[in-house]
C-alpha cells in the first residue's frame, strides 16, 4: 500500500525534515508514527498524501510514485485517501450533513446515494441525530467525529491520521480509536500520526518512531516484541 | 457516457446551487457589485442609444442634400427632359426636377427683382437645370459617387452639390460612434476589474473552504465552477440593472423632449433599447463577467494549495 525507499524531504531554506526513510505498509495494516514535535510525523503524512512531494528518493502510495504524479491527477490520488486533522478542518457554513457529503459532491455522486453513505458515515460515528446542526454547536469530540465519518464516508481504502485525539481528553480518545480500529478491522489500511503513547500501547499495533527526521524503530506490534 | 452527462450536469447545478446561496448569503456587498456593473455599462449604453436616435432623426432629414445639373446651353429642350427621365431612373436618385431655361427665366425675374434689366438681353442667358434628389439612405460617399456620374454626362455642363452640412453631420456622427466604442472598451474594463476584485475577496473569504475541498479530491475545474458562475450572474444582473438604469432616465426624458420636439414641430421620439440591443447588452455583461472571475480565479486558486 505504501513504500517508501531512501525518501528524503528538504524545505526550502531548512534542515532535513526527512531523512533516508524506508518502510512498507501492506494494505490492511495499521500503523502508528510516533516520535517528538518536529521529528517528521507530518511531513510523512503530508508525503502519502501528496500535500508534499519528496525532495528525492521514492514514495509509492497505492501503487502511485507520489513524487511524479502530475497535478491534474491529485484530485483523483486523493479520492481513494481519507484525512483525519487534529483541528478537525469542518466547514461552519454548512450543516454536518453537507460537511460530510462534501468528499462524494466532489466526485459527482447521486444525491440519493449520497444520501444513504452520509447517513450510513454518521450512523458509524453515533451522530445521525445531529446531521441537520451546524458543526460549530458541536463539542470537540463529536467535531472530530464528524471530521472521521468524513473521511470514511467515500470508502478510501487508506485512512491518514494526523494527531485525531491532540485535542481531546482521554475517554473520548478511546472512542476515536475504536473507530479507527474498527475500521481497520474492515481491511481499510490505517496510518496514525500521534505522540499518544497510550493509545498507541493500548491498539497494540504497529509503530514506526521518528527522531529528527529519522526513522529510528519500527516494531511490528507487541506479538514480534513478545517473541 | 449517459452516466458520465447526468455526472456532469450534477455538479453543474451543484455549483449554481452554491453560486446563487452564496450571493444571497451577503446581498448587500452582492447588490452593490452589480450596481457598480449596471451603471458602468449604463454609460456606454446610453451614450450608444443617443447616437442611434440622432442618426435615426437624421436619417429623417435629406441626408442626400441635392445636386443642381446646369446643362449646356445648346442642348435642345427635349434632348434635357429625356434626359431628366433617364436620370430619375438611376440608382440612388429618389427624384428629379426639371427646370427648363424659360422657367429658369422667369423664376430669376421674380426672385431677383433684375427682371427690366433682362429684358435688354436679346436671348435668355440661363441654362436649363436638373435638380437631383438623391434617395435619403443614401451615404455621403454614394452622392459622391453619384455626382460624379452625372458630372461625366455629355449634355452637363456643370454640377453642384452642397454636402458640407450633410458631411459634417456624419462625421459627427462617427465621432460619437468612435467615442463610444472607446468608452465601452473602457468601461468594459472597469467591469472586468469589478468582477475580477469580487471574486478574488470571494476566493481569499474561502480560503479555508477551497484548501478542505482540494485536500478531499476537488479538481481545479470542481472548484472553479461557483466563482466563474458568480462572477456569470453578476455581469448578467449588472447589465439587468444597466437596461433598468437606461430604461429610468428615458422614462424621465420622455416629457422634455416631445416638449422640445413639439416646438420643432416634429413628434419625433427617443426610441429604447431594441430587443436585439438589450440581448447584445446582457450578452456582454455574462461575458465580461465571465472574463474578469476566469481571469482572478486562475490567478488565486493556483495560490491556494493546502498545506
Amino acid at each position: 500500500m505504501i513504500e517508501f525507499s531512501h525518501v528524503f524531504k528538504r524545505y526550502p531554506g531548512e534542515y532535513d525534515a526527512l531523512k533516508d526513510l524506508n518502510f512498507k505498509i501492506e494494505r490492511g495494516e495499521m500503523v502508528f508514527v510516533t516520535g517528538h514535535s518536529g521529528a517528521g510525523k507530518t511531513t510523512l503524512l503530508k508525503l502519502i498524501s501528496a500535500i508534499e512531494r519528496p525532495t528525492r528518493g521514492q514514495a509509492l502510495v497505492n501503487g502511485r510514485n507520489v513524487g511524479r504524479l502530475a497535478p491534474r491527477r491529485v484530485p483523483y490520488f486523493r479520492r481513494d485517501i481519507g484525512i483525519v486533522f487534529q483541528n478537525y478542518r469542518l466547514l461552519f457554513d454548512r450543516s454536518v450533513y453537507d460537511n460530510v457529503a462534501l468528499p462524494l459532491v466532489v466526485a459527482g455522486l447521486e444525491p440519493r446515494e449520497i444520501g444513504k453513505r452520509v447517513r450510513a458515515a454518521l450512523d458509524k460515528v453515533g451522530l445521525l441525530s445531529k446531521e441537520r446542526l451546524n458543526p460549530i454547536v458541536l463539542s470537540g469530540g463529536e467535531q472530530q467525529r464528524v471530521g472521521i465519518a468524513r473521511a470514511i464516508v467515500h470508502r478510501p481504502s487508506l485512512l491518514l491520521a494526523d494527531e485525531p485525539t491532540g485535542n481531546l481528553d482521554i475517554v473520548l480518545s478511546e472512542g476515536i480509536l475504536d473507530l479507527f480500529l474498527d475500521f481497520n478491522a474492515h481491511g481499510v489500511t490505517v496510518v496514525i500520526a500521534t505522540h499518544d503513547q497510550r493509545l498507541i500501547r493500548r491498539a497494540g499495533k504497529r509503530m514506526l518512531v521518528l527522531k529528527h527526521g529519522e526513522l529510528v524503530h519500527d516494531s511490528l506490534g507487541p506479538a514480534d516484541i513478545l517473541q | 457516457m449517459i452516466r458520465f452527462l447526468r455526472a456532469y450536469l450534477r455538479r453543474h447545478a451543484y455549483a449554481l446551487r452554491v453560486t446563487v446561496s452564496q450571493l444571497l448569503r451577503a446581498p448587500l456587498s452582492t447588490l452593490m457589485t452589480i450596481g457598480v456593473i449596471g451603471i458602468t455599462l449604463a454609460l456606454p449604453t446610453g451614450l450608444y442609444l443617443l447616437i442611434a436616435n440622432l442618426e435615426r432623426m437624421s436619417a429623417g432629414l435629406d441626408a442626400g442634400g441635392q445636386i443642381s445639373l446646369f446643362l449646356k446651353r445648346d442642348v435642345p429642350e427635349s434632348a434635357a427632359q429625356r434626359l431628366a427621365e433617364r436620370i430619375a431612373r438611376m440608382r440612388a436618385v429618389e427624384r428629379v426636377e426639371y427646370i427648363s431655361r424659360e422657367q429658369a427665366l422667369a423664376e430669376f425675374k421674380r426672385l431677383s427683382g433684375f427682371g427690366e434689366a433682362l429684358n435688354l438681353l436679346d436671348r435668355n442667358p440661363l441654362p436649363s437645370v436638373i435638380t437631383v434628389y438623391p434617395t435619403r439612405t443614401s451615404r455621403p460617399e454614394a452622392v459622391e459617387a453619384l455626382l460624379r456620374d452625372l458630372r461625366a454626362i455629355d449634355a452637363v455642363e456643370s454640377a453642384q452639390l452642397d454636402l458640407d452640412w450633410v458631411r459634417r453631420l456624419h462625421a459627427l456622427l462617427a465621432l460619437g460612434e468612435r467615442v463610444v466604442l472607446i468608452l465601452a472598451g473602457l468601461l468594459g474594463l472597469a467591469v472586468l476589474l469589478t468582477v475580477g476584485n469580487t471574486v478574488r475577496l470571494a476566493i481569499l473569504n474561502r480560503r479555508e473552504e477551497i484548501e478542505v475541498m482540494k485536500l478531499m479530491g476537488g479538481t481545479n475545474a470542481f472548484i472553479r465552477r461557483p466563482f466563474l458562475y458568480s462572477g456569470v450572474l453578476q455581469g448578467l444582473l449588472g447589465a439587468a440593472a444597466a437596461w433598468l438604469v437606461i430604461a429610468l432616465v428615458l422614462a424621465l426624458l420622455e416629457g422634455p423632449i416631445a416638449e422640445l420636439a413639439a416646438l420643432y414641430g416634429s413628434d419625433a421620439r427617443i426610441q429604447g433599447l431594441s430587443p436585439g440591443a438589450t440581448g447584445y447588452l446582457l450578452g456582454a455583461g455574462a461575458l465580461l463577467g465571465w472574463l474578469g472571475s476566469r481571469i482572478s480565479v486562475g490567478r488565486h486558486l493556483r495560490s491556494i494549495e493546502p498545506n
